[in-house]
């Protein structure tokens, strides 16, 4: 850790044209992984996710991408795998300490925001580079459905509807033009498959994309092979 | 040493030789000796440390007795006054507003009631029949002096046994309006004002800075009053009612009972009005 | 004597037909001298909620600072305010933290829930919370206090019932009780708005 060293500098400095380059190679990063893409309905959020795999060896079974962290909150990720962990580690203990002072759920604001405080952090301390991911939050409370999206800066936003990683410029204007307010869950898990079809290389299946929900019961969960395959009949 | 004397021979009559078993005073349960004892090697240390009565030094007892009060009484040309709180208390809890604690010992003397409760109640009675027997075998009134010192030998004979008991002796006698304070450890005080019991400083704070000889019965009656009322409203253990006695040549008169905190309207805080109630503070976040 | 008895107090939380109040005496007194006629042992937390700390002055204080200090930041943060609810297991929690060195303070909780409908929360000093749906109470005349409202609490009260009801259960239980009283404060909320008044006991 950073505390560890007594000479430990920042890695992240501004270059002379004001930029944080380290911020926008994690950017990149980013950019080069499997996509992910969110859209927030009326009556809750859906997150979906590329796991395509080459290797054929690879069980798939045992990949998640999607994580619960709070009972309503789910988060996605493009970019660094192993970075994700950190976050959602981090992301659960801090949802499972509000749970213990409060009875009650952590708003998924307050999550975000602390969530992204790590990823400032980790721009500005000596001796750790910035997370190769952006993050894609969702969740429902008090404040109805909400969908965030987190970069590697630290910087935040709420979404109607997001995608991040490969391709993401295309998906994004994909959604621009199907995305409407009134739009119902279900609906949203479909226009979410369609989007994440244009341009997806390969065939996708069951197996090679993930999808979670949270609902109006405020009960985040990961769909089932098998739901998402009648998701993925229904469309085709 | 005359009065030595006369007080040893007194001690002798109002206490039963310890080998005169037939005596009359032991049918009547005079004799002291009759108590029964703990079966325990020291029984006096055994009472001590399981019956007490101390203000804060029996909290380890497994029984507690009533306690807590406001007591005085002081002379002047008029006589003596009496002046007492009616309040019980058994730890925090009031058991009663209503206690008599002068004991009214005959109709020219009085005893008042501080600490244990049970104890001034037993051993004031006790004196009043030892002056009772003084009377039948003298053929004449006993003296304060005298009475108040079978009281103080009484507790004399008892002392260390856990005893707790701070009583004022007031009567009127052939020398005139007299004054005595007796307690458990036997000490007897013949003087002009006393205050007793866990109220008493503020009694004597009131006392002390109104006090003269030359007060008019009125005057003394409502320096009573004040005194009581004061300590009433700053005693959590004192209060309830304020019994005033006045003691004259003709003997004891009871003026009457009046509520502790009408006093206090009365006198303490003439002007009181209760607080308004405090603004509660706007919340924290601005809205 | 008990620590928790040194100053002396008598608190009520009690619910009535969406409405709640909480009444508390007002002495401050060190052991068996009255100091003091009014000292406040009940805390505004936001506009339907109030939460009463009977107990050593000196943690009621500490405590109600620290309350105060945690309840801005936590609207300041989220953006709104707290419910009783939350602020119940956020005090809870402030107490077990100090389990092997509590604050010898005893508090009840009251407010209005979402719905409008009573909440009420007592707990002992190192926070294992009580939450009941008739009244509350603390102080060093709980036997007195249980007493008063077993007997007079009936259901679905109106506020001016409410406030008439609570009022006499504490001045009954204080002129029982030789460390509390001198004088009371009652507030009741209604979702309208807070009510407060003094009321005017036993100086003795």
């Amino acid at each position: 850790m950073a505390s560890d060293a007594s000479y430990s500098y920042s890695l992240t400095t501004f270059s002379r044209s004001g930029k944080l380059l380290q911020i926008e190679y994690a950017l990149t990063a980013v950019g080069e992984g499997k996509t992910s893409i969110g859209i927030k309905a009326k009556n809750g959020v859906v997150l979906i996710t590329d796991k395509k795999i080459q290797n054929k060896l690879v069980d798939v079974q045992q990949v998640k991408k999607l994580e619960k962290v709070s009972p309503s909150v789910g988060f996605v990720y493009s970019g660094v795998g192993p970075d994700y962990r950190v976050l959602v580690k981090k992301a659960r203990k801090q949802a499972q300490a509000y749970f213990l002072q409060y009875r009650a759920l952590k708003p998924v604001k307050a999550l975000v925001q602390d969530t992204a405080s790590v990823m400032q952090e980790y721009t500005q301390s000596g001796g750790v580079r910035p997370f190769g991911i952006s993050l894609l939050v969702a969740g429902y409370d008090d404040e109805g459905p909400q969908l965030f999206q987190v970069d590697p800066s630290g910087a935040y936003y709420g979404w109607k509807a997001s995608a991040i990683g490969k391709n993401f410029k295309n998906a994004r204007s994909f959604l621009e033009k199907r995305y409407n307010d009134d739009v119902e869950l279900d609906d949203a898990i479909h226009t979410a498959l369609l989007t994440m079809r244009e341009g997806f290389e390969g065939e996708m299946t069951e197996h090679t994309i993930e999808v979670g929900i949270v609902g109006e019961d405020r009960v985040f969960r990961v769909l089932t092979p098998a739901e998402v395959k009648d998701f993925l009949d229904e469309s085709t | 040493m005359a009065a030595l004397a006369i007080d040893r021979m007194l001690d002798a009559g109002a206490r039963p030789k310890e080998d005169d078993a037939t005596n009359a005073k032991d049918i009547l349960g005079l004799n002291v000796q009759r108590f029964a004892l703990a079966p325990t090697p020291d029984p006096a240390q055994f009472s001590k440390d399981n019956f007490g009565v101390g203000y804060g030094t029996d909290n380890h007892q497994k029984v507690q007795f009533a306690k807590g009060t406001t007591t005085l009484a002081f002379k002047f040309d008029g006589g003596v006054i009496i002046s007492v709180d009616s309040r019980s208390t058994m730890g925090p809890y009031i058991a009663s507003q209503t206690v008599k604690k002068v004991i009214e010992i005959n109709p020219f003397l009085l005893g008042t009631m501080a600490g244990g409760a049970a104890d001034c109640a037993f051993w004031e009675r006790n004196l009043g029949t030892q002056c009772r027997m003084f009377e039948l075998r003298n053929k004449r009134r006993v003296s304060v002096a005298a009475a108040s010192k079978m009281l103080a030998n009484t507790m004399y004979q008892y002392r260390g046994r856990g005893l707790s008991m701070g009583t004022m002796v007031c009567g009127w006698d052939e020398s005139g309006p007299q004054l005595y304070y007796v307690d458990d450890d036997g000490t007897r005080l013949k003087g002009d004002a006393f205050c007793v019991g866990s109220g008493s400083t503020y009694a004597y704070g009131v006392i002390d800075s109104h006090l003269r000889a030359d007060l008019t019965v009125e005057e003394a009656i409502d320096l009573g009053r004040r005194a009581i009322a004061g300590a009433a409203h700053r005693d959590a253990y004192s209060g309830g009612w304020n019994n005033l006695y006045h003691m004259k040549e003709t003997g004891w008169e009871f003026i009457g009972a009046v509520d502790t905190n009408d006093l206090y309207y009365e006198h303490v805080h003439p002007s009181h009005i209760p607080a308004p109630p405090p603004k509660p503070t706007p919340s924290n976040v601005p809205r | 004597m008990s620590i928790l008895q040194h100053n002396g107090a008598a608190i009520i939380c009690m619910a009535g037909k969406n409405c709640v109040a909480i009444a508390a005496d007002t002495r401050f007194g060190l052991q068996q001298q009255t100091v003091a006629c009014d000292f406040e042992k009940v805390f505004k937390m936001s506009d339907r909620m109030f939460v009463g700390l009977a107990g050593l002055a000196t943690d009621v204080q500490t405590l109600r600072n620290t309350l105060k200090f945690k309840l801005a930041l936590y609207e300041l943060r989220e953006e709104r305010v707290m419910k009783p609810e939350a602020f119940s297991a956020l005090l809870s929690h402030m107490l077990y933290e100090k389990r092997f060195g509590p604050y010898f303070v005893e508090p009840v909780v009251c407010g209005l829930k979402d719905d409008g409908s009573p909440f009420l929360c007592g707990m002992d000093l190192i926070g294992a919370p009580v939450y009941t749906d008739d009244y509350v109470v603390s102080g060093t005349c709980t036997p007195n206090l249980n007493g008063m409202c077993e007997s007079m609490w009936r259901p679905d009260m109106a506020p001016d019932e409410l406030f008439e009801t609570i009022s006499q259960c504490l001045l009954a239980s204080v002129d029982r009780d030789a460390l509390s009283g001198w004088g009371a404060v009652v507030h009741v909320i209604t979702p309208q708005g807070i009510t407060s008044k003094s009321l005017k006991g036993r100086m003795d």
